[in-house]
């Protein structure tokens, strides 16, 4: 949801790259088609990993297509053909934004939210027709996150953990058929979504202090006020443990899983862009985008 | 399973006999139960690891060298002597742990198995590791107050067939926190992906019996995971400085060594 599943570009070739950006596109063409033009504007990288991991397990080669898109009206850009996996992804995408949405609106009052919120929330509706099961998973979990932040947990571990489930909710397909594989996803997903949630509260411990909101790493090592990179370097090398370890697993999973093609793009995010990511942050270097709307164009 | 036995091992067609033998042992190592032990995909890894060993077995077929993945469910099995010995010597051990813990067993056994030809020093490295982590898993189970420890093994048998609830709640019962119940509650952490937490408990744990190797070799393998996934990207060519990475990684493995020899090398770590 945050953004932060990246490859590490400079690492891939221009092929890969290509079908990378194919296969984000094709999520984007997707929320389109499913769900309306608006809800574009809350695709994410995070999700659209998710697209090209499920469609690497399906051998064959991929069709594509060559489309212009409103974002770039002049140029066709390579677009991955639809297939139900990246259709999954878009549903997906959908769906987390409007959850994520909801609860800033009701936890925070922030009114941008609340009215996004509300514009999507007829296309997320459409999305948790399609999936009720996944739906209800993901609200659950959010529901129980927000209760553990609002309870001022203190610690990292438990409270990564809802957030941590809902990616698991995710990665599990339904449309995996082969249920070792799934579990397999589901591990991958379990994982990411732990590095994901303590990233993100690493990366906003400036934000957190400022604004004096809830952040678990805060309270986890006792921040008692002053410079907040010291802070971040005080806890650099458990955090560097905290995010790496769950990545490490996150990579044996990807390892069993029967990936069929774009391996090399896959292992590049989970073995080089999330490690390059997280040494960005573990070292406060913020990235020049605001990470909190959740365009990821 | 009928795929290209080239493509399994990641090699080109008409590969060399060193070529194929050089990435077989590449994929082993990257398989190996021991890397899966304790971990929700021990089971796929399995299968990945069977798919290798058929691959491996039908490519050198005609040079004679075999040696086979085995586990108690697999189709081809050759069980020499020396495997049948060390199932028979593992059985009291065994007999403990309830059936998906049974099968872990089973996966750290294939590391003992004997080779026909030219695979002996491989056989050897890879037999020892299979006995020393069987040796660490039934040195860890001693005798406290007999009630007690009559729990600790039964949570153990529940964390090794997956079931973290109930093997928290014998836990939870036990009033003597000693060195394994932090190793058994670290493993639960472990298994279920609060790792800060479990390598907290599993530190503890060492603290308080330095000279348990189960709980030491639990810990060294969450830092080996650990600092061998970020020295992967190094080795991508990824991080800014890998020659100082570089060094700091041989002077951590160095020192790592050392102190399963019971040695120390780094003073600080």
């Amino acid at each position: 949801m945050f953004g932060y599943v990246n490859p590490d570009k400079p690492e891939l070739k221009m092929r890969e790259y290509e079908v990378y950006r194919a296969c984000y596109c094709a999520v984007c063409k997707a929320i389109g088609r499913k769900s309306g033009q608006l809800p574009r504007l809350v695709l994410s990288y995070d999700l659209s990993f998710l697209a090209l991991l499920l469609d690497a397990l399906n051998p064959e080669p991929n069709r594509i297509l060559r489309e212009r898109c409103i974002a770039h009206p002049m140029r066709r850009h390579a677009i991955i053909a639809p297939n139900p996996v990246i259709d999954y992804a878009a549903d997906m995408n959908v769906l987390l934004a409007y959850y994520n949405l909801k609860d800033k609106w009701t936890d925070e009052h922030d009114v941008g939210a609340g009215t996004a919120s509300l514009l999507i929330g007829m296309a997320a509706r459409r999305s948790a027709s399609r999936w009720p099961l996944q739906a209800d998973g993901i609200s659950k979990q959010l529901a129980c996150l927000q209760s553990l932040e609002k309870s001022g947990c203190d610690s990292a571990d438990e409270v990564a953990e809802p957030f941590a489930r809902v990616m698991e909710i995710l990665f599990a397909c339904p449309l995996v058929k082969d249920e070792a594989t799934r579990k397999g996803l589901s591990w991958l997903g379990y994982n990411l979504g732990r590095w994901i949630y303590l990233l993100d509260a690493l990366d906003d411990l400036e934000h957190d202090v400022k604004e004096g909101s809830y952040n678990p790493l805060l309270l986890q090592y006792g921040y008692k006020g002053g410079s907040v990179p010291a802070f971040r370097e005080s806890i650099r090398e458990r955090m560097a443990f905290s995010l790496l370890y769950p990545l490490s697993e996150a990579d044996k999973a990807l390892k069993v899983l029967a990936i069929g093609k774009n391996a090399e793009i896959l292992d590049n995010v989970i073995e080089a862009g999330l490690i390059r990511r997280t040494d960005e942050v573990l070292a406060g270097i913020r990235n020049g985008r605001n990470k909190r709307q959740n365009t990821g164009a | 399973m009928a795929e290209n036995p080239y493509k399994v091992l990641g090699v080109k067609e008409g590969a060399s006999y060193d070529e194929i033998k050089r990435a077989y042992r590449e994929m082993v190592k990257k398989y190996h139960p021991d890397k899966y032990r304790d971990n929700p995909l021990a089971d796929l890894a399995d299968v990945k690891m069977r798919e290798i060993n058929q691959a491996y077995d039908s490519l050198m077929k005609n040079s004679g060298g075999s040696f086979q993945y085995q586990s108690e469910s697999g189709e081809s099995q050759d069980y020499n002597s020396y495997d049948a010995n060390a199932k028979s010597g593992r059985q009291s051990g065994q007999s403990s742990q309830s059936s998906s813990g049974g099968q872990a067993g089973a996966n750290r056994q294939q590391s003992g198995q004997t080779g026909q030809s030219g695979q002996q020093g491989w056989q050897g490295q890879t037999g020892q590791t299979g006995q020393g982590s069987q040796q660490g898993w039934q040195g860890g189970q001693q005798a406290g107050s007999t009630d007690e420890s009559e729990l600790a093994k039964q949570a153990r048998n529940f964390v090794n067939a997956g079931n973290l609830a109930e093997a928290q709640r014998l836990l939870d019962r036990m009033r003597n926190r000693n060195a394994e119940w932090y190793y058994l509650q670290g493993l639960i952490f472990l298994r279920k992906g609060w790792y800060d937490r479990g390598y907290a408990s599993i530190q503890r744990a060492v603290q308080m019996d330095p000279g348990n190797f189960e709980y030491r070799n639990a810990m060294n393998g969450m830092n080996n995971q650990f600092q061998g996934y970020r020295q992967q990207y190094v080795n991508r060519g990824g991080a800014q400085n890998p020659d100082m990475c570089q060094l700091c990684t041989t002077i951590w493995c160095a020192d790592s060594c050392c102190e399963c020899m019971g040695g120390d090398l780094v003073g600080c770590c």
